[in-house]
């Protein structure tokens, strides 16, 4: 499991697009937006400090997505028939894909708070910096999930736009890229309830010198379990089908 | 081309030479195919024969299907098909296009549940043999897949079975030493064949199924393939393949299990698969005479009658010309061996409904109705006689 988790790393990050657009752009567009857009504001370095977490939140949503994206395209290469003809439990298959998606969404976050660290120079204490990096890390798995039910399930090409539809909605509608304070009320209020929102939630409380609460790390463990057992899902209709 | 007659290199001793009728050769419960099958004097030959060899008893065969079926809705894509296969040989699964050998193969692996009967490998339900790393497979519509080299993918392979081939050594076998480093998405359609080819092998199995592995390769692909296929099965591993390429089943297997319609129409070596459908054909001047009771002669199984000329497919040419020179019907006459494309149109020409090649060898002057196929066996007869052809006189 270790060997198929090694390779499938080995393979993401060898993928120019998934660095260029999973690790690229949450960086480029966390520095435009804040030394361009926000610029001059009195509020500048919360703000700053707030985008930095909405933005390493979206890059790892768009990386934990692409492990979706990439199970669609190995299953209809195949590879996935030929896995199921080797001695690898195919449980640990859909383990090791899990893994891949929680080893591959660091590149992002680690991007995007050095960027704000050196670029932006947000000061934040060390324990800050680690429980951030621990919580987005750990926060991201409901979208791995989410990603790998759409890749058991859906063709290559409807795989990569559902999770890019996914991807872009869940960022705009959870507030990574916009705070939610400019939604109007509707939106707003359905922001609280998108899965984003709670994950960038993690982030943002542990920024303002806090521990996140309790039913922002509830909410999000519903949504893991939603997903978790859409992604079961997808995978028994997959195998039955193959 | 098809040499005629020729029997496998490592053709079990097992199997006679005399064929289905011999004395000596036991109907025993081991005969895998079922009684059903409808194919009577092109009954399956080599009873008991090319599996069950003295080595082997005791242990459970490498593959045993007994009775399997597999159908998509109302369509029948196995259709009670029995079949094993001793530890060991080399088998090759010869079947037309959707005669049903890669659902076959599939249901073999357990990738795809049978809807009828029972499948076991080495004695244990297929996904338990696969588990043990008992099985290697190469499958049809496998592609490679992006951004990984060709001895990291077949590293990874190897290291999920629990006694493997060391990489180096695998990748000679397959003809891939110098591949090695090279992303196997980069790779001609021959090398990524030979790729997927490697990772059958990786671990070692027992037993290495390979669904069609020369599909869509060249000339030059085509014999590298079987280079590498030979250097494998020298080791003594229990190897099926599936083709529709006639040569290649009679040249690289000990046992040919021709499949049709979702079952097993013949099954031995090459030779026994010719002889099954008439080892002969033997042909003649008609001179004006009347063709209409040929088929009543002894050992005829099949009657062509084309330009004043008969062709008889016979399983006994001996007696068939005995009783021709009776009727003074010997002007011209000649005898040769049915080649194995002969025996693989008749036992595959006619239509899935109307299955079993015997029935329609009774009758070929109707099923010569479906005319490319006895034209194109008439026309190899011909070109096959200069070479092979004992002229009887």
């Amino acid at each position: 499991m270790i060997a198929y988790l090694r390779l499938e790393v080995r393979r993401t990050l060898r993928d120019v697009g998934f660095v260029i657009f999973g690790v690229g752009m949450p960086v480029a567009m966390y520095l435009l937006f804040s030394n361009l857009v926000l610029d001059g504001g009195g509020q500048r370095p919360e703000t700053t400090v707030s985008l930095m977490v909405g933005m390493a939140a979206y890059g790892a949503l768009g990386s934990a997505l692409s492990v979706g994206t990439g199970l669609a395209e190995d299953r209809s290469l195949g590879w996935l028939r030929q896995l199921r003809l080797t001695p690898l439990a195919p449980s640990r298959v859909v383990a090791a894909r899990a893994l891949t998606g929680s080893v591959i969404v660091l590149p992002a976050i680690v991007a995007v708070l050095l960027a704000g660290r050196l670029v932006n120079h947000v000061a934040l204490a060390p324990w800050q910096w680690g429980a951030l990096l621990g919580l987005l890390w750990l926060g991201s798995a409901p979208f791995t999930l989410l990603g790998l039910g759409n890749g058991y399930r859906l063709s290559t090409q409807t795989t990569g736009v559902v999770n890019l539809v996914c991807n872009l909605g869940l960022s705009v509608v959870g507030g990574l890229w916009v705070p939610t304070d400019s939604f109007p009320g509707w939106l707003r209020a359905l922001s609280g309830w998108a899965p984003t929102h709670r994950f960038a939630e993690l982030g943002w409380s542990v920024a303002d010198g806090h521990a996140p609460h309790l039913a922002t790390a509830l909410a999000l463990a519903g949504w893991l379990a939603l997903f978790a057992g859409y992604a079961l899902h997808s995978y028994r209709v997959c195998t039955r089908t193959a | 081309m098809t040499r005629p007659a020729r029997t496998g290199p490592h053709a079990p001793a097992a199997s006679g030479a005399t064929g289905p009728a011999t004395p000596e050769s036991p109907t025993t419960p081991t005969t895998p195919v079922s009684p059903a099958t409808p194919v009577s004097p092109a009954t399956p030959v080599g009873a008991g024969g090319p599996f069950d060899g003295p080595g082997h008893r005791g242990a459970a065969p490498a593959v045993r299907l007994s009775g399997v079926g597999r159908h998509y809705g109302t369509v029948r894509a196995v259709d009670g098909l029995d079949l094993e296969i001793a530890r060991g040989s080399t088998v090759a699964l010869l079947g037309r296009n959707g005669a049903g050998k890669s659902t076959a193969l599939n249901v073999l692996l357990g990738l795809l549940p049978p809807t009828a009967g029972e499948v076991a490998l080495f004695g244990v339900p297929p996904r338990r043999a696969v588990r043990e790393g008992r099985v290697g497979a190469m499958l049809q519509d496998g592609r490679p897949i992006p951004r990984v080299t060709v001895r990291e993918l077949v590293r990874f392979v190897a290291a999920s079975y629990p006694a493997p081939l060391p990489v180096a050594e695998t990748l000679a076998l397959a003809g891939l030493d110098a591949l090695a480093d090279r992303r196997v998405d980069r790779l001609s359609g021959g090398q990524a064949q030979r790729v997927r080819f490697a990772l059958a092998l990786a671990g070692n199995p027992e037993l290495v199924v390979l669904d069609e592995p020369t599909t869509a390769l060249d000339v030059a692909a085509r014999w590298a393939f079987w280079e590498a296929m030979r250097r494998y099965t020298g080791r003594g591993n229990t190897v099926l393949f599936s083709t529709h390429y006639l040569p290649e089943a009679d040249e690289n297997a000990d046992r040919i299990v021709v499949i049709d319609g979702g079952r097993v129409v013949a099954d031995g070596s090459g030779a026994e698969v010719k002889r099954s459908v008439g080892g002969h054909l033997v042909a003649f001047d008609l001179a004006g005479a009347s063709g209409a009771d040929l088929a009543r002669l002894p050992g005829v199984t099949a009657v062509r009658v084309h330009g004043g000329r008969a062709r008889l497919r016979s399983v006994d040419s001996d007696a068939t010309v005995l009783a021709l020179a009776e009727r003074g019907a010997v002007r011209g006459l000649e005898v040769v061996p049915a080649s194995l494309d002969d025996a693989f149109l008749a036992l595959t020409a006619a239509p899935a409904t109307a299955r079993g090649a015997a029935e329609d060898g009774a009758t070929e002057d109707g099923a010569a109705g479906d005319g490319a196929a006895g034209d194109g066996a008439a026309g190899r007869d011909a070109a096959g006689r200069g070479a092979v052809g004992a002229v009887a006189r």
